[in-house]
């Protein structure tokens, strides 16, 4: 009966629809912070403010995508298999028990890339093709 | 001589009015330098619509001890529906100053929006967070978001692990330093202040503010679990009002003027993907006659489909019986005993953006001796310790 229970569960876990495959998002950080790559845990320490610094001790200056966006979504979701609903009630958590609020959020790609080239601890997210010299790529997200 | 200042000050407006001159202060000479232009001023608001009924006309049925009285076998809205307010301030990138102002049903059996936050913050370093002011403590691990329904999954925080705890806020001070270790990170936070508030007793009130409250909690983040232990402890200011109800004798063998309560917990959440996973557990020692050890604990589980996560829970409280001096004390002892299990089914649905939608049936079995979570004392012999309570609410941000 178990064994039964455990091979369903399993399977069912098994078909469970991957995410859909799009152009690739990446992570980038200013040029300059001294940061060349980094994991996928660091960068959800970031952009869930659990740490506000790089490893190298610079303070980190995340910038997000409001809703509307569809590059919020598909981030969160391949960066921690999250809807926005529930990046959204994390944030209420942190923001109505005061003890932090989100990262300021800007509208498109390009207002990405001018935050992370203009904060010497930028980070932000953009599609792989909008990475130019000015950032660099640290981390590339895959669907999981 | 600053914090005795503010711990001083009694009432919201002149809080309000030193904070403001204090950001003045900090603004004119220690930070000259303003930083970007980037948003300085927010607004943001949370509440909750809810309405709620139980199966038993024997008692009532609160959310936590700091409600005067509760629901009974009519759909009700009063224990779960909450608005909230906050205003932020951010001077620069180190320096905020927020205002939050909630209304719900309260203590005094109205719903007068209180100041539940007034603090202001200053992160001097990336890893250190200083607050100070009107603060939320943290006594258990989100103790100071329980009334955000729309931060977390069930319509209510379990009550078997909350009821206890109807301490909100404190005039104090409080430090958090995080502490990267490879990937992951160390968390030290602290607090001391003097708490604030009153809870209802029958149709008395006691007498919380004042009372010194300090408290501590170290938490470890590896990838998606967290795991915090914590300790905290109120030394009451004043006794139960009950004076005039027992004999000199009792009301003194029962006394909780200057007696220390200590607040152990234990937290574990894992959160990854579809998902949410919490277990909490508590230890509540005090030191007085009058109230009774405790131990709590919950375990919640959420997997979420599409919009929709359904979730099971399951809590318990018991409380330690000890005889008291004579039968007045040992009458009084005896309220404050609990011993029950409560399992948990609902539902929350993301119907909308900023929008959630949530069902939950409680089962909640417990011994007819169990009678510190509600209110309304049961006519003898009435209570059977077993009621089921069905809840509906509608929780937003904004």
């Amino acid at each position: 009966m178990r064994r039964l229970f455990l091979f369903c569960v399993i399977s069912w876990l098994l078909v469970q629809p991957t995410a859909e495959v799009r152009a690739e998002l990446v992570v980038v950080v200013n040029a300059r912070c001294g940061v060349a790559a980094m994991t996928r845990n660091e960068v959800i320490n970031l952009f869930f403010g659990r740490t506000r610094q790089f490893f190298n001790g610079i303070e980190a200056q995340p910038v997000d995508m409001p809703d509307t966006h569809p590059d919020r979504a598909r981030f969160y979701n391949a960066l921690v298999g999250k809807d926005l609903s529930e990046i959204n009630a994390y944030w209420s958590r942190q923001v109505f028990s005061g003890r932090m609020q989100p990262p300021v959020k800007v509208g498109s790609p390009d207002e990405v890339l001018k935050w992370v080239v203009a904060h010497p601890g930028g980070i932000g997210f953009v599609e792989l093709s909008k990475a130019d010299a000015r950032v660099r790529v640290v981390h590339e997200l895959t669907s999981k | 001589m600053l914090l005795a200042k503010m711990l001083r000050l009694t009432n919201a407006v002149r809080l309000l009015r030193f904070l403001t001159v204090s950001f003045a202060f900090v603004q004119l000479t220690i930070m000259p330098v303003l930083a970007e232009s980037e948003q300085t001023f927010s607004l943001q608001g949370f509440g909750t619509l809810g309405v709620a009924r139980t199966t038993s006309s024997d008692l009532q049925f609160v959310r936590d001890l700091s409600q005067p009285s509760g629901i009974k076998k009519d759909w009700d809205g009063r224990i779960d529906s909450v608005l909230g307010l906050q205003g932020g301030w951010h001077i620069n990138p180190q320096v905020e100053a927020v205002v939050q102002a909630t209304t719900r049903y309260r203590y005094d059996r109205t719903y007068n929006p209180e100041i539940t936050w007034a603090f202001v913050k200053y992160d001097p370093t990336p890893s250190l967070t200083l607050r100070a002011g009107r603060l939320g403590t943290e006594f258990f691990m989100m103790a100071d978001s329980r009334w955000v329904g729309y931060s977390f999954l069930t319509v209510r925080p379990p009550g078997d692990y909350f009821w206890y705890l109807p301490f909100y806020s404190i005039h104090g001070v409080d430090a958090a330093y995080t502490i990267p270790m490879g990937e992951n990170l160390l968390r030290v936070k602290a607090f001391y202040g003097n708490s604030d508030g009153k809870i209802p007793l029958a149709d008395r009130q006691w007498e919380i503010k004042g009372s010194p409250m300090v408290g501590a909690f170290l938490e470890y983040q590896i990838s998606s679990w967290l795991i915090r232990a914590s300790y905290a402890n109120i030394t009451f200011k004043n006794d139960l009002p009950i004076a005039g109800l027992v004999p000199a004798s009792s009301a003194e063998y029962l006394t909780t003027k200057d007696r220390r309560t200590d607040y152990y917990s234990l937290g574990v959440v894992y959160d990854q993907g579809p998902w949410q996973v919490q277990l909490m557990l508590n230890h509540i020692e005090q030191g007085n006659n009058a109230l009774e050890d405790s131990n709590g604990g919950y375990l919640l589980a959420g997997y979420r489909i599409g919009e929709v996560t359904p979730y099971l829970g399951y809590s318990w409280v018991r409380s330690e019986r000890h005889a008291g001096s004579d039968p007045y004390a040992s009458r009084v002892i005896a309220d404050s005993h609990s011993d029950q299990k409560t399992s948990i089914v609902g539902m929350r649905w993301d119907a909308a953006r900023n929008i959630a939608l949530k069902a939950q049936w409680d089962g909640v079995h417990g011994d007819p001796t169990s009678i510190f979570p509600y209110r309304n004392d049961p006519v003898n012999g009435r209570w059977s310790g077993k009621m089921d309570i069905y809840s509906l609410t509608l929780d937003f941000i904004f």
